[in-house]
């Protein structure tokens, strides 16, 4: 094509854009990370890979690895599973598909720092939303935000509300892109509803469910916002202090710059290790 | 086919527990909302009763609405959330529907186009406090701190590689033949593009847009980190009305409402778009 050239315009003003923004800031937190800047000086020293040791023997970052990983393998699968069931459900043959579809697509939409000022209403401890429900039903009150085990459970169930529509809506897209034929003609051969779910549907679907497996991951691992404010900086203690709120509290509060960024890039290598295999399986969708 | 009495009971059986079920599970996926919504409603010192139903059990007021829509700073902060998601949504559609276009339409030898891709949608994996500190010290040494114009720049970067992709996948859904054709009418490529492809897939940009636009009104690690006084958007502000307000549940629940109301409505205006904007474009909706 004589228009080779011209290509190059319409890709790399969103490159560059991209680079100037994101990959060069990096490469300067990059250098950061080996010396011991703190904001408001200029004064640096290298310290060569201090900072990425350093981290390794400290339990507030062994606690923060905790309970990142504590919350994704909860509330990741728990929201697949509800999400599936809904799709399931919805899939078949009923009325008022698009009012359920249309309900659910609310919470995707909902800011999660909207959802932590909501949370303020609904799990404050003394009445007032669930724990005043359930006074009136004569049960006890439940410490949402005050014990350290409960407060975990709080962001599961704050993550588990705003994210299973997602898992929901992508899993509905999926089986409704399985053939209804083929379906039928196992259905004909004699095939069990629980085999042509098992031979037919899920095969079809696990790519699907790999893609929200990945960006469900992604995102739980980068939980910040509901732990960070609901639960005032990741408490009670730092029971709920995720790994964004680790190094936002090193980095913004504590001000060590250089500590800060070497955190980042351990977490940014251990985000990427976990979701290679679940990438490999979002990129065959583009080929 | 005549089918059985069992089945047809079996088939019965199984539409109430779908019902069922469905029901229960949108009860509680609007509890919280449903929740809020009657606390901005209800006088102060109804909010810590667990009356749910207004009129019948309590009298509800539009008191907390009418003093929190006269208050200055909610009208500050939804002005900054409106002026900042519309203006990172369009550079991130412009942006994005261009490097769509030479996705859909081009092919690159040097790095290939699937790589080009893996790139856009690797980005999705970086961790936003990564670059939360190098993107501080950035915008404090060009001094643009607590503007609007940090705040938009990250916000059209971060959701730039959306648009991208979910972009490529409209333009490869329209017939090249059109465009071909303009092409041997001596058509430039630019021409082409602003004037045949874009409005061809203006549904799909449409919704780019306003997905970007309810991304960036969400968004609140890089608004929080950029902004002190000036162009704090909503999420900024309300997390701050936490420790304000305190347990001043009914100012703090239509603050909520402000903030959940604009992002919803334009959600459901996208329905058909959301699946394929939600996952990059991977899965078709």
């Amino acid at each position: 094509m004589r228009h080779e050239r011209v290509k190059y315009l319409f890709l790399l003003p969103a490159v560059i854009y991209i680079l100037a923004l994101t990959i060069f800031p990096l490469l300067t937190a990059l250098a950061n990370s080996f010396t011991d800047i703190r904001f408001g000086t200029t004064k640096a020293t290298f310290v060569g890979l201090r900072n990425y040791i350093a981290p390794f023997s400290d339990y507030r970052f062994h606690n923060s690895l905790y309970v990142t990983l504590l919350l994704t393998a909860i509330a990741v699968p728990i929201e697949l599973g509800l999400g599936m069931l809904l799709a399931i459900l919805v899939n078949r043959d009923i009325r008022g598909r698009s009012i359920v579809r249309s309900i659910l697509l609310v919470p995707l939409f909902v800011s999660p720092i909207a959802f932590a000022l909501m949370g303020q209403v609904i799990f404050y401890e003394g009445g007032g939303g669930i724990n005043g429900i359930l006074k009136d039903i004569g049960l006890h009150p439940i410490k949402w935000r005050s014990d350290p085990l409960v407060a975990k459970f709080t962001v599961v169930l704050s993550d588990v509300w705003m994210w299973t529509p997602f898992a929901f809506l992508i899993t509905l897209a999926g089986l409704q892109a399985v053939p209804k034929d083929l379906i039928e003609a196992a259905r004909v051969d004699g095939a069990s509803e629980s085999q042509i779910f098992r031979r037919v549907v899920l095969p079809i679907v696990t790519p699907v469910l790999l893609t929200i497996l990945f960006f469900r991951v992604v995102d739980t691992l980068r939980l910040f916002e509901v732990p960070f404010t609901l639960l005032g900086g990741g408490g009670p203690g730092i029971a709920t202090e995720t790994l964004t709120v680790y190094i936002y509290k090193i980095g913004f509060r504590g001000f060590f710059f250089g500590q800060a960024s070497a955190l980042s890039f351990i977490y940014l290598a251990f985000v990427a290790v976990i979701v290679s295999v679940l990438f490999q399986a979002v990129r065959r969708f583009y080929a | 086919m005549p089918r059985p009495a069992s089945v047809r009971r079996d088939k019965l059986i199984k539409d109430v527990v779908t019902y069922v079920l469905l029901a229960i599970f949108l009860l509680l996926f609007i509890f919280p909302i449903y929740w809020t919504f009657i606390t901005s409603i209800k006088i102060a010192a109804d909010t810590f009763t667990s009356k749910f139903l207004p009129f019948l059990q309590f009298k509800p007021t539009l008191k907390g609405w009418i003093g929190q829509l006269e208050a200055a700073e909610n009208f500050k902060a939804l002005l900054n959330s409106t002026i900042i998601g519309v203006a990172s949504a369009a550079l991130a559609t412009l942006l994005g529907s261009m490097a769509g276009y030479a996705l859909a339409r081009f092919r690159f030898r040097r790095v290939r186009n699937i790589d080009i891709i893996s790139w856009f949608l690797g980005l999705r994996i970086m961790p936003p406090i990564a670059l939360a500190l190098p993107i501080y010290a950035l915008m404090l040494s060009l001094r643009l701190l607590d503007t609007h114009l940090s705040v938009i720049l990250i916000h059209a970067a971060f959701f730039l590689p959306y648009a991208v992709l979910v972009s490529r996948d409209a333009f490869r859904s329209i017939p090249i033949e059109i465009e071909e054709s303009a092409l041997v009418d001596g058509c430039s490529r630019f021409q082409i593009f602003f004037r045949i492809a874009l409005p061809l897939i203006a549904p799909a940009l449409a919704a780019i847009f306003i997905l970007t636009f309810a991304f960036s009104w969400n968004e609140f690690l890089f608004a929080f980190v950029l902004t002190d006084r000036i162009a704090v958007t909503m999420p900024v502000y309300i997390a701050g009305t936490v420790t304000t307000v305190g347990v001043l549940f009914d100012a703090l629940s239509v603050r909520a409402m402000l903030a959940i109301i604009p992002p919803v409505i334009l959600g459901l205006l996208v329905q058909r778009y959301i699946v394929s904007g939600l996952t990059m474009g991977a899965v078709k909706g």
